[in-house]
């Protein structure tokens, strides 16, 4: 721990024992909190690493007029202090323990009507209870009943953390009873400590009476779990969907015998919540069963009788919402039962069959079952909820074993299929299907989506690709359609992806399809609506990813190809979205531009008009858009089209790539020059590949900036098609050694060098650390430090003759500042040498190097190696691994901005900040 | 209360309403599909609509080469296109009192009906009714009367012949009723009897009735109708829409606690969606541009193009349109622009605020500002030099039949290029097509039509409770094509009362109460006696004095001073003889009491026998009954007046007077 940081800890507590008022901010004590649990976890004893803590919390304790939240804060740092045995005995050494955690205390001090002492009481309980002590302790204050009483506090923070406690206590009972007991083997002793909460505590024996305590304490808990589990009247629900909580918990993390003897305290009693049918009580009680279930087949043991019996009867209650809640629920387990699977399916399989008069399932479904789901379906707002619920748990039916299924997976696309139609409004087709359940779902937006997610995920079914048509004329009838709102066309698109890429063979696909297709995609195109023109552009990029064989087996050409006949269609389209007003749909235009023509660019084939006017529009969006979205994906482009040449063909045969040279270069100097740092960061990737290529088999390079494995970005999400994309082959074998020279120049050239440069000196961290990671690199290969300057071959005397140019303007100015404040200092310790005593190293040798370069504003050439060797790369580099915030949020920063808050407070005349009110206790 | 329907046609009704002594006719819609059944007017000689073979009946028999002409397997009569007019033998328009306008579609036939009827009543409509009325009469009658036709065919309608003719000829209804267009002095006259109303005008109708325009949202001026009496109210609701377009929102809340109310004019396209369409419109308008080829949009001259303009006004940018011209041509395409920018009362609130920035309401007057919508009277003159394409046109008429867009069909219809969009829902695209068949053109069809759906409408019945429904039949049952779909008719509880062309409805509600004012000396007079807590009743004998519809309660005349000569005295001057009324008796016969005051009076002997009503008293030493029944008492007793009069006086000691 920070030495500074103990020094101000003791000045830190007397301003929070003194008031709390003048905290910075309300997160100050969940920040210091934070930090002394770090702590504790690496130092072990807090109270060794911060004595001062003792009389802190005993200060605190004694006045009760403090600010809650001081005590709240004490409550729970008491029990970080107890965690270690040595803390815990300190504690009641000077008789701070009882008084801390007396409940009595609070309330007569009518503390205890404020929630944050509650859940301080109970979260100090939960820190300290890693020992026996502890729990002896815990036992003997008998603190057992008030923890039941909070688990219906008012509080929903306080209840849920009770809940919490009130598990952990039992866990932490079998765990700390089962050390004293024998017959415990130690395999089984690994999986409880990984398998429940407490770790890496050794237990000492304990002694016959404190297991005695436990044993009381655990019966009290099952006697109340089993008592209030079962509610006396409707408004106790509250209650039981606590306890319901508090065993679902239990039951999947307690092992044998508590598991048993658990089980066998609530088993009658949860028989009889079902029974009594508590629509609100479904849920919970689900996930009772099903913890219960899953902990039985976690352990690879066979499923327990009396769960079996509960699963089966909750998968055969009269509520038809409620069944198909429970049916979803064990589905999405994935458990492998094929009884319980097969009921589930048949259960959520039953609306579909209801509504398309398809029949799905066999003729064991219960005309009772039947009427009581069409009764349910009649009403227009349940209806389309069960039915969503059916169609979101389709993936899941689809995965089931076909032994489990009362259909083929084909007639469940039909039923889809022809759902999806009946909200069209087209009901000619199913004229079996209860008319006065469908009318329900015409024209339903929410029923569509699920059920073209439903559509989508079915693709991948064991013999479904015979409806490949079906489906395909479906969903062109979807987009098509006016009435279609945005994300159904969305969806539609998304589906009809999916099944190209399952379904490979579209000789299915007749001509007038795909005529019909070709039609709605460029009605589609001009659309008022900006986002359908986005997923259409989108859909279009998609399509040409696809791999398709259409003609003959061998034959393979991708679906927009087969599907829209290709670029000849799709490249208008392209262009007209490439002017499109809307970023969203400029950036996805080039995106897709990008996909369709990567073929082109992996067979190397020639260039035509059409692409230079591409090329053109797309260096004409970096250097104009206004938005970065558009931007952003003109840089991409370019990297893909970089990356899916030099994979192919052998690196820069001139003919085929001049066009992407010359691209590479603007798009090089405008994209280190763009104000958004995901350009730049881009750009920089593109300057990566440029450098991959270039030293791929030399011997000093390390590819991927790899000394510092990639991290994620500190502050953006980049897709990761952005790195997959340099994932080069490497096979390339020239004998670039000798031509290092060469190489550099031509780097310099193509504007590679002054892009790492300025990327250096960005603002924006993550593109300075692109950056610098680039140049370390480059500067090992090219002018390796163990060589060292004097050492230098001829060849690398060579290479430290490239220069570069830094124009007088911008980023290169930065740059030449560095280099002039560098030259100073070198100079002045070469001065220093001679005359140590005469030499002051000044402090504003910075306004003398502005001086310097302000003096020549016209183009300065300096050597490449010297300016990497002199720009501290490595410690820059230091500095741009940490994270920006690092300095803000270390709790030395805390600590101070506490204390400077007190000051400020205690100055009369000025006025506290404006408190942001978080509801955090 | 009778309604009677001359109109079968949904959108376009013409009905009457007859209640307390009014007739009044709510709405005078023209139903002009029957253009369909004849070849277009082209503006300029069309060599191919020219040399149409003329038709011929199989068999040869019928020989009707000068009337019809054969086209694409359709025959059509090639004379000056004729209207199917309101029906108007069902009862004596001359009768009629007042003409309710609800919107300026629904006015067409007014010069048929107010002209040769013997029509002297009021017609009322709204300021943007009547003259964007007047303007879509005024194109009409323009488009006729530019291409006359010296022939009229009437041999077809010879219902001999027309039972042998081909196609929808054969199955055309009342074809002798069908009329050629009316002139421009026949608009004028009928259109100066339009009185102006504005929206919860209250206008009474002689006294019996008040009739009040609500805004009902579809249109410029569009409205439903209250007609009202004292305790009565029927609601005319005609053309209505809860889209945010550019009217006035709609008035629902005044149409609650209605008796009756006469449905009319819902979406004739249930199953298209305006928004829907209206992007269906701009995606295929841009796409075919994009192509390089011309859109045409047929229209009325007011309307839904406003809406389509505002929303191209906006589509033009997103969509790199800027440089497409769109033209407007009608001979009132000035007008119609220029109009809707002047009726700012009539406007939804959004519109109505642009005036005080001040900013016109529609961005239509950008566009003509900035030269990308550009109006013509027709295609002759200006148009043809100006004319640049690719671009988009927007005329008339909507059923191909007359007007610009003939000229445009025959101009354009040969290349897949072009396209039609239709967005007016009136027309089947495909009849207003077959004459113009085969056709290369691209046709689309996305009919905008803004009225309420039936999703709509029931929620607004639910809101406004009326006791009766009247609809047109179509609206009773779902379309015919599309019989499942349950959730395309009415279903109310009780039932809609349906309605056919020439049908006559009485409507089930009866007449039971009438407002009588009281005049104030004669008020001063009553005397109130209070018969329970809070209850005072007085009698009053007055004249009634009917006039207007009104009634009062007058003081009865004092009886003149006797006249000095008594010479002449006719038996109408006689004072009507006044009597004193006699008491009102209120109150019940205690049967103890009684029988207590009776043997008071000596009277012992009474047997009492108790019925359903009351009992019956025997005085059996005088053989007389006493009958005490809640509303009557009888006394029978024979020859013996004394005793009943005797009787009758007890019986009066417990009764009240008044």
């Amino acid at each position: 721990m920070d030495r500074e940081c103990v020094s101000l800890l003791p000045r830190v507590c007397e301003v929070l024992a003194a008031s709390g008022s003048s905290l910075p901010d309300d997160t100050s004590l969940e920040k210091l909190l934070d930090w002394f649990t770090a702590l504790t976890k690496a130092e072990g004893s807090l109270l060794e690493a911060c004595p001062c803590l003792l009389g802190f919390i005993s200060t605190v304790v004694h006045n009760t007029a403090l600010d809650p939240s001081i005590l709240s804060f004490t409550l729970k740092l008491a029990g970080l202090v107890a965690v270690t045995e040595d803390g815990f005995k300190a504690l009641q050494e000077c008789s701070v323990l009882d008084l801390v955690f007396n409940l009595q205390r609070w309330q007569e001090a009518g503390l205890w009507e404020d929630p944050c002492i509650r859940i301080g009481w109970i979260q100090g309980l939960r820190a300290m209870l890693q020992h026996p002590k502890a729990l002896s302790f815990f036992v003997q204050a008998d603190f057992i009943q008030p923890l039941l009483q909070l688990q219906t506090d008012t509080s929903l923070f306080v209840a849920s953390a009770a809940n919490q406690m009130l598990a952990y206590v039992l866990v932490f009972c079998q765990s700390v009873s089962s050390v004293g007991c024998n017959g415990v083997d130690k395999k089984e002793d690994e999986d409880r400590s990984s398998h429940a909460t407490t770790t890496d505590l050794e237990y000492p024996a304990v002694p016959m009476e404190t297991n005695q305590d436990y044993t009381a304490v655990v019966t009290a808990i099952l006697e109340y779990l089993k008592k209030s589990l079962v509610p006396k009247e409707n408004t106790q629900l509250h209650q039981s969907v606590q306890i319901l909580k508090v065993l679902a918990l239990l039951l999947a993390q307690t092992r044998p015998p508590l598991w048993d003897k658990l089980l066998q305290t609530v088993v009658d009693s949860v028989e009889e919540l079902l029974t009594a049918d508590y629509s609100q009580l479904t849920l919970p009680l689900m996930d009772v069963i099903l913890a219960a279930y899953s902990s039985c087949s976690a352990d690879h043991r066979l499923p327990d009788q009396r769960v079996s019996r509960l699963l089966s009867f909750m998968l055969n209650i009269k509520k038809p919402a409620d069944l198909i809640q429970a049916a979803a629920a064990f589905l999405r387990r994935g458990h492998h039962d094929r009884v319980h699977t097969a009921q589930s399916v048949r259960a959520l399989l039953l609306p579909l069959d209801i509504i398309t008069g398809l029949s799905l399932l066999d003729t064991n479904i219960t005309d009772k079952e039947r009427f009581s789901m069409v009764e349910q379906l009649k009403s227009k707002t349940s209806c389309i909820s069960v039915i969503c619920v059916c169609l979101t748990n389709t993936p899941q039916i689809s995965l089931t074993a076909a032994d489990c299924l009362p259909c083929p997976p084909a007639l469940t696309v039909t039923a889809v299929l022809s759902l999806l139609r009946l909200c069209g409004g087209d009901s000619s087709s199913s004229s079996a299907g209860c008319s006065q359940v469908y009318t329900n779902v015409i024209g339903s937006g929410k029923v569509q989506k699920c059920a073209l997610e439903a559509l989508a995920a079915l693709s991948g079914s064991p013999g479904v690709k015979v409806k490949l048509p079906e489906v395909f004329t479906l969903l062109i009838q979807y987009l098509d359609n006016p009435d279609s709102d945005p994300t159904v066309l969305h969806k539609s698109y998304q589906a009809l992806v999916k099944w190209m890429t399952v379904c490979t063979d579209l000789s299915s696909i007749t001509d007038h399809q795909k005529q019909d297709l070709v039609k709605v995609v460029r009605k589609r195109a001009c659309d008022m609506r900006w986002e359908v023109r986005d997923s259409t552009v989108e859909f279009l990029g998609h399509l040409a990813g696809v791999n398709a064989c259409q003609t003959s087996p061998g034959e393979v050409t991708d679906a927009s190809e087969a599907l829209l006949g290709g670029c000849c269609c799709t490249t208008p389209l392209f262009k007209e979205a490439l002017q499109d007003p809307e970023s969203y749909v400029r950036a996805s235009a080039v995106s897709a531009l990008a996909q369709t023509l990567a073929q082109s660019w992996q067979q190397g084939a020639a260039e035509t008009q059409e692409q230079t006017e591409i090329v053109n529009r797309l260096l004409e969006i970096l250097s104009e858009d206004t938005e970065g979205f558009a931007r952003r994906a003109v840089v991409r482009y370019f990297i893909a089209w970089f990356s899916s040449r030099s994979s192919h063909s052998s690196p820069s045969p001139p003919t085929s790539s001049s066009l992407l040279m010359q691209s590479v270069r603007s798009v090089l100097s405008q994209g280190s020059a763009d104000l958004d740092w995901e350009v730049k960061v881009h750009t920089l990737e593109l300057a990566e590949l440029l450098l991959d290529e270039a030293f791929s088999g030399h011997w000093g390079y390390v590819k991927g900036s790899d000394p510092h494995p990639v991290q994620p970005h500190p502050y953006a999400v980049i897709s990761d098609q952005a790195y997959a994309l340099h994932t080069h082959t490497g096979t390339h074998k020239e004998d670039v050694d000798s031509d290092l020279v060469g190489v550099l120049n031509s780097l310099v050239e193509r504007g590679v060098i002054s892009a790492l440069l300025s990327g250096l000196v960005d603002c924006d961290r993550p593109v300075a650390l692109k950056a610098c990671r680039l140049l370390v690199t480059l500067r090992q290969t090219v002018c390796p430090r163990s060589l060292g300057a004097l050492d230098a071959t001829a060849a690398m005397a060579t290479v430290a003759r490239v220069t570069c140019e830094l124009p007088g303007r911008g980023w290169a100015l930065e740059i030449r500042k560095i280099l002039a404040m560098r030259s100073q200092a070198k100079e002045a310790d070469e001065e220093k040498s001679y005359n140590r005593a005469d030499v002051v190293v000044s402090d504003d040798c910075g306004e003398a190097g502005e001086e310097a370069v302000g003096a020549e504003c016209h183009t300065l050439p300096v050597s490449v190696c010297q300016v990497l060797r002199s720009l501290d790369l490595d410690e820059r580099l230091d500095i741009l691994t940490q994270s920006s915030d690092h300095v803000h949020n270390s709790p030395l920063s805390l600590l101070q901005d506490i204390l400077t808050a007190s000051a400020a407070h205690t100055r009369p005349n000025v006025q506290p900040g404006q408190e942001v009110i978080v509801d955090c206790y | 209360m009778k309604l009677y329907c001359l109109s079968g046609h949904p959108t376009l009704p013409c009905n009457v309403l007859k209640f307390k002594s009014t007739t009044i006719m709510l709405d005078c819609g023209l139903d002009t599909t029957s253009v369909l059944n004849f070849l277009p007017l082209p503006l300029v000689h069309s060599p191919r609509l020219s040399k149409l073979p003329g038709w011929v009946s199989k068999d040869g028999t019928i020989n009707l080469e000068k009337e019809l002409k054969e086209c694409a397997g359709r025959v059509f009569v090639d004379s000056q296109p004729e209207f199917c007019l309101p029906e108007r033998e069902l009862l004596d328009l001359s009768n009629i009192d007042v003409i309710l306008i609800s919107n300026y579609h629904c006015m067409m036939a007014l010069p048929y009906i107010t002209e040769h009827t013997g029509f002297t009543g009021t017609v009322y409509a709204t300021e943007p009714t009547l003259q964007i009325g007047r303007l879509l009469m005024e194109e009409v009658v323009n488009f006729m009367e530019r291409v006359p036709k010296a022939q009229s065919a009437t041999c077809w309608k010879n219902k001999e012949i027309q039972r042998m003719l081909p196609g929808p000829l054969k199955d055309a209804v009342d074809v002798w009723t069908w009329k050629r267009c009316y002139s421009m002095q026949e608009v004028n006259s009928a259109l100066s009897k339009v009185q102006l109303v504005g929206y919860s005008q209250k206008v009474e109708l002689f006294g019996a009735v008040q009739i009040s325009p609500l805004s009902s949202g579809y249109s410029l001026g569009s409205s439903n109708w209250i007609i009202q009496s004292h305790h009565e109210k029927v609601s005319y609701v005609s053309g209505s829409s809860l889209l945010t377009t550019h009217p006035q929102p709609m008035d629902q809340s005044s149409l609650k606690n209605s008796d009756v109310l006469i449905l009319t004019g819902l979406t004739q396209m249930p199953t298209a969606n305006p928004d829907g369409m209206l992007g269906e419109f701009c995606s295929n308008l841009a796409m075919t541009i994009r192509a390089g080829g011309n859109v045409l949009v047929p229209c009325y001259s007011s309307g839904v193009i406003y809406d389509l303009l505002e929303c191209l006004y906006q589509f033009i940018e997103s969509a790199n349109l800027g440089t497409t011209p769109f033209y407007f041509i009608s001979p009132v395409a000035n007008s119609s622009l220029e109009f809707s920018q002047i009726f700012a009362e009539w406007l939804c609130h959004n519109k109505q605020s642009k005036v005080y920035l001040p900013e016109p309401p529609f961005p239509h007057a950008e566009l003509i500002q900035t030269n990308k919508l550009k109006h013509y009277p027709s295609i002759h003159g200006d148009f043809s030099s100006e004319f640049r394409q690719p671009c988009v046109v927007f005329t008339g008429h909507p059923s191909l039949r007359f007007g610009d867009v003939v000229h445009f069909m025959e101009l354009w219809g040969k290349s897949g290029l072009n396209t039609i969009i239709f967005t007016e829902p009136d027309f089947s695209y495909l009849d207003a097509l077959a004459p113009y068949q085969p056709l290369a053109m691209k046709c689309v069809y996305c009919p905008i039509d803004t009225r309420l759906n039936f999703h709509q409408v029931s929620k607004l019945l639910k809101e406004v409770q009326p006791l009766h429904v009247v609809c047109p039949e179509q609206y009773t049952q779902p379309p015919l094509t599309q019989s499942h779909r349950s959730d395309l008719m009415l279903e109310l509880q009780p039932p809609p009362m349906p309605y056919r062309r020439c049908s006559v409805l009485n409507l089930p509600f009866r007449r039971r109460y009438e407002r009588v004012y009281i005049m104030p000396e004669l008020a001063n007079s009553l005397v109130p006696s209070e018969i329970k807590p809070g209850i005072s009743v007085a009698t009053v004998s007055a004249v009634v004095h009917s006039k207007d519809n009104k009634h009062t309660l007058q003081s009865v005349p004092k009886p003149p001073p006797v006249a000095p000569s008594k010479k002449r005295k006719r038996v109408m001057d006689e004072p009507p003889v006044v009597l004193a009324p006699k008491p009102l008796l209120s109150g019940a016969v205690p049967l103890e009491a009684f029988l207590a005051t009776l043997q008071k009076h000596g009277i012992t002997e009474v047997k009492v026998e108790e019925t359903a009503d009351g009992h019956i008293l025997h005085l059996q030493a005088e053989d007389t009954l006493i009958q005490l029944e809640e509303d009557g008492t009888h006394i029978v007793c024979d020859n013996n007046e004394p005793l009943r009069t005797t009787l009758r006086d007890l019986v009066l000691r417990f009764l009240q007077k008044l």
